[in-house]
C-alpha cells in the first residue's frame, strides 16, 4: 500500500526555538546512547578475553580521551532523561504554551549540564 | 486499540521505566569506567546490579528501537527501505541485549 502521508520538512526549513532545538537533540542523544550503551556492552563482552586482555581499554579509559568520551555519555544520558521528563509532563498536557515550552526547553538544557556535574560527583563519592 | 497508539503508549511505558534505570546506570559507569578488571567484574556479577543492568538493557534498546523507528517514519518515504530499516532494527534490539545478557550471566569472579 502506498504510504501517501508528509514527510517531515527538512531541519534547515524551520525557523530556530528552544523547542526545536531541545527536539533535535533529544533525537540526537537517542542515537548517540544506544550507540553508548552498545559500546559499553562490547567492553563488559571483552571482560571474557581476561585480565591480560583488558590492560588496553583500561589504558585508554584512564586517558584524557576516555574521561572525555566518558563525561560525554554521562551528558547525553542526562539530557535524554530530563527530555523524557519533559515529554512526560506533556502528554499529561502541560507545558503546550509557546511561553512555557521554552521555559522548560531551556531548563532542560541548563539542567543536564548541572546533572552531568551532580551525576559525577555522586559516582565519584565527592557527595 | 490502533497500532500507532499502542506503540506511543510502549514508547511512554518503556520511558517512564527507563529514567530510573538510566539514572541507576549512569551513577555507577561514573564510578567504575575507570577501575580496573576485577571492579568491573563485580560489579557485573553481582546482585541487583547484574538484574538491574540487564533490565536496563532490554528497556533501553525496546525505547530506542521505538524511537528510532519514529525517525524512519519522519524521514524515510519508500516503504520498502522503511520496512527493511525497521526489521533491522527490530533484530538488533533483540538480540543484541540477549547476548550481552547472556554473556554477563556467563561471567564469574
Amino acid at each position: 500500500m502506498e504510504n501517501n502521508n508528509p514527510l517531515s520538512p527538512h531541519i534547515q526549513i524551520y525557523k530556530w526555538h528552544v523547542s526545536s532545538l531541545v527536539s533535535i537533540v533529544t533525537r540526537i542523544t537517542g542515537i548517540i546512547n544506544i550507540l553508548a550503551i552498545t559500546l559499553i556492552c562490547v567492553w563488559f563482552a571483552s571482560l571474557l578475553f581476561g585480565e591480560f586482555n583488558y590492560e588496553i581499554i583500561k589504558v585508554f579509559l584512564q586517558s584524557f580521551f576516555g574521561k572525555f568520551i566518558a563525561m560525554g555519555i554521562t551528558w547525553s544520558f542526562s539530557f535524554q532523561m530530563l527530555s523524557e521528563i519533559r515529554h512526560l509532563i506533556m502528554d499529561f498536557g502541560y507545558g503546550y504554551e509557546i511561553k512555557t515550552t521554552n521555559i522548560t526547553g531551556i531548563i532542560v538544557i541548563i539542567f543536564s549540564f548541572i546533572l552531568t556535574i551532580l551525576i559525577y560527583l555522586l559516582g565519584r563519592q565527592f557527595i | 486499540m490502533r497500532p500507532v497508539t499502542k506503540k506511543w503508549l510502549f514508547l511512554k511505558i518503556s520511558s517512564f521505566i527507563l529514567i530510573p534505570l538510566m539514572l541507576w546506570f549512569i551513577i555507577n559507569f561514573v564510578s567504575f569506567y575507570d577501575k580496573n578488571y576485577q571492579e568491573i567484574l563485580k560489579f557485573l556479577t553481582t546482585q541487583p546490579s547484574k538484574f538491574l543492568f540487564s533490565l536496563f538493557l532490554i528497556f533501553a534498546y525496546f525505547f530506542s528501537a521505538l524511537s528510532i523507528s519514529e525517525v524512519f517514519e519522519d524521514y524515510i518515504h519508500d516503504e520498502k527501505i522503511k520496512n527493511a530499516a525497521n526489521k533491522t532494527l527490530n533484530i538488533f534490539a533483540i538480540f543484541f541485549p540477549l547476548i550481552t545478557i547472556i554473556i554477563i550471566f556467563n561471567l564469574s569472579l
